[in-house]
Order: C-alpha cells, then sequence, then structure tokens
C-alpha cells in the first residue's frame, strides 16, 4: 500500500508520506524532529490555556476559566468513575494530561493543516501519529498501574498473576504485555489510519468529499483519547484494588 | 512506520514534566477551586436551610399568634355584642316603664280634671236649672 502511495506522490497535488521522518541529530541519538514540533506546539497550547485560566482566578468563573474547570471536571469524572472516590485524585494529573495531551494532539493533528510548512524531509502531522510517542504514553502507564500496585499493596501486588487460580500465571503475565501494546497500537493505528484515509481521498477527490471523513476522524480522535485515558485509569484501578473479591468488600462500604 | 529512537524516551520525560506542570499550573489551582467553590456552596445552603427552618418557624408562631388574636377578637365582639343587646333590652324596658308610668299619669290628671269639670258642671246645672226655671216661670214662683 506504502509503495502505491508514494508512487502517487509524484503525481499529484497532496502529498502523504509514511515513515519519512525529519530527523534530529542529538549526539548519537537519532529523534523524530516533527513528533517534537507538534509535541511542543501542543504542550505550549495546553499550557497557555492552563496559564489563561488561573491567572485571575474568580469564584465565579467565567470564559476561559470556566471552559478549563469544565475540563477539569471531565477528567476528574472519568477517573473518578475509574478508581472511586476514595483513590482518584493524586492520580487525576497523570490520567488527565493523558486525555488532554492526546485529545489535544490528535485534535491538532485533524483540525491544523500541519502540512502546509514545509519541513526538508517527512511532515508536520498529530504527534500521536508516531508509534514512539503512543508506545511512551503505553510504557507510562503501564509504570503507573505498576507503581499504583506497589504503593497501594507492597509486594501483595505479585498475588494478583496467581490470584484466582495459578493456572492463569502464564495470561496474567502476558496481560502485562499486551495491554501497552494494545493501547499504543490502538492510538497509533487510529490516528494514523484516519489521517492516511483523509489524505487518500484528498489524493482522489480533493474538494468537500473528504470533509465527511474529516469529521469522523475529529470524532474518533476524541474517542480514542477518552478510550486511552478510561483504560490507564482502569489499569491503576485493577492494580490498585486486584481481581474478585476484593474489588467487592471495597464497594460495600 | 516502526522506527523506534530516542525519541520514545525523551518523549516519555517530555509528557512527565508535562504532567508536573500541568498539575502545577492547572490541576492544582482549579482543583482548589472547585473544592472551595464547592465548600461554599455546601455552607451556604447549610445557611439557608438553617435560616429558612427558622423562618418557618417564625411564621409558623406568627400565626398561631394571629390566631390566637382573632380567637379573643371574637370573643371580646361577642361580649360586647352581649353586653350591647343588655343595655339595650334594660334601656328599652326602662324606657316603656317611664311611658307607662307617664301615661299613667296623664290619665289621672285627666281623669282629675275630668271630675273637676263634672263638678263643676254639676255645681252649675243647679244654678242654671233655677236660672232655666226663673226664665220660663218667674222669679215668684222659684223663689216661692
Amino acid at each position: 500500500m506504502l509503495s502505491v502511495l508514494n508512487g502517487l506522490n509524484s503525481l499529484t497535488l497532496a502529498s502523504l508520506e509514511v515513515g519519512h521522518h525529519f530527523y534530529w541529530q542529538l549526539g548519537n541519538l537519532k529523534v523524530h524532529g516533527q513528533v517534537f514540533l507538534t509535541s511542543w506546539f501542543v504542550i505550549g497550547l495546553l499550557v497557555v490555556a492552563s496559564l489563561l485560566a488561573t491567572r485571575n482566578i474568580q469564584r465565579i468563573p467565567s470564559g476561559i476559566q470556566n471552559f478549563m474547570e469544565y475540563a477539569l471536571e471531565f477528567i476528574r469524572d472519568l477517573a473518578k468513575n475509574q478508581l472511586g472516590e476514595k483513590d482518584y485524585r493524586p492520580w487525576v494529573p497523570f490520567i488527565g494530561t493523558l486525555f488532554l495531551f492526546i485529545f489535544v494532539s490528535n485534535w491538532s493533528g485533524a483540525l491544523i493543516p500541519w502540512k502546509l510548512l514545509r519541513l526538508p524531509e517527512g511532515e508536520l502531522a498529530a504527534p500521536t501519529n508516531d508509534i514512539n510517542t503512543t508506545v511512551a504514553l503505553a510504557l507510562l502507564t503501564s509504570l503507573a498501574y505498576f507503581y499504583a500496585g506497589f504503593s497501594k499493596r507492597g509486594l501483595g501486588y505479585f498475588k494478583k498473576y496467581i490470584e484466582p487460580t495459578p493456572i492463569l500465571l502464564p495470561i496474567a503475565i502476558l496481560e502485562d504485555f499486551t495491554k501497552p501494546l494494545s493501547l499504543s497500537f490502538r492510538l497509533f493505528g487510529n490516528i494514523l489510519a484516519d489521517e492516511l484515509v483523509v489524505a487518500v481521498l484528498v489524493l482522489l477527490v480533493p474538494l468537500f468529499v473528504p470533509l465527511p471523513v474529516m469529521a469522523l476522524g475529529l470524532f474518533t480522535s476524541a474517542i480514542q483519547a477518552l478510550v486511552f485515558a478510561t483504560l490507564a485509569a482502569a489499569y491503576i484501578h485493577e492494580a490498585m484494588e486486584g481481581h474478585g473479591g476484593e474489588e467487592h468488600e471495597d464497594h460495600s462500604h | 512506520m516502526f522506527d523506534f529512537d530516542a525519541t520514545l524516551p525523551l518523549m516519555a520525560v517530555q509528557f512527565l514534566l508535562l504532567a508536573v506542570l500541568l498539575n502545577a499550573i492547572f490541576y492544582k489551582p482549579l482543583t482548589k477551586v472547585l473544592d472551595d467553590r464547592d465548600n461554599y456552596i455546601r455552607t451556604n445552603e447549610a445557611q439557608a436551610r438553617e435560616r429558612l427552618s427558622k423562618a418557618e418557624m417564625l411564621a409558623k408562631q406568627y400565626e398561631e399568634q394571629l390566631a390566637n388574636a382573632r380567637r379573643q377578637s371574637q370573643n371580646l365582639i361577642a361580649i360586647a355584642q352581649d353586653d350591647a343587646r343588655k343595655i339595650g333590652a334594660t334601656k328599652i324596658a326602662e324606657a316603656q316603664k317611664e311611658a307607662q308610668a307617664q301615661r299613667e299619669q296623664a290619665q289621672s290628671e285627666i281623669d282629675r280634671q275630668k271630675q273637676e269639670a263634672m263638678q263643676r258642671l254639676e255645681e252649675q246645672v243647679d244654678s242654671l236649672s233655677r236660672q232655666i226655671l226663673e226664665k220660663l216661670l218667674g222669679p215668684e214662683l222659684v223663689n216661692r
């Protein structure tokens, strides 16, 4: 598929590049410059919005403060639903930043015509359409839930591997690998596929026809951010509560 | 498409820094605002509820007082009406008695005057009849 797309590149208006990167050399490390450029834009947007919202805090919110409070309440509800009233507060920054970063990244990729800014090599796009970003976020989520489990239950955390029955031990261990894998590939795949579909449609029919797909892309982008944050919260909750019995015990009081 | 390189750890570090930064400039201050507002609303609501119950109690008290006052006033009116009726009755009775007395007095006066008149008339009857006789028969005959 990629070769076909690359073949089309040379003779059409819109171009489509996958696997071409704008490399920066740091010492003897290579990094994808375009990912960092857009992620800095996203980070800058979040920081500016936060600063504007908290610059002049009122009891009766208005404007940007109101909007950011709405965002914060959304994130708090998300964390509260997954982690429960008692434990959710310390995890709000992590889960909230996951959601905000992914959401703003996805939407910046869908809404801002990055491709108009020419780079020497590769092209600007949402940071989340680079596998490095999504794997980084997914691995952080894994670390977060390990940390949550250990800090909450100490070495008793390992009991969850043999808890219902030791027979499931391989599957329980496998789970720790599939979780970050599925998280990262779901996000990466969705965002990349969305951008590819839009790009291909733009290649074929430049005007208007891609619009519904772009709208759908906005929708899936938002859903993917929500899914990533919700799953991260759910994994953290699972690590803190363990399977089965304890959970019911905890919910009963 | 799947080339992993230093982007991954750097992105992770960058993300953690972002989380820490946003915690300082976004989550903490706004969470504090939300909690403060919740507290403010909760205390205000409690105060308002307290005041409402107080006001309701006061209203009930006033209503009771009002009912009492109304009952008392009705009692007073009833008593006053009773008194007025009694006074009126005695006044009427007195007036009737007085009228009766006056009538009787007038009656007796009339009777007395009638008596007097009759007496005087009778006295005059004698002299008049004598005069008539004298006129008819002549004084010599009469005074014989």
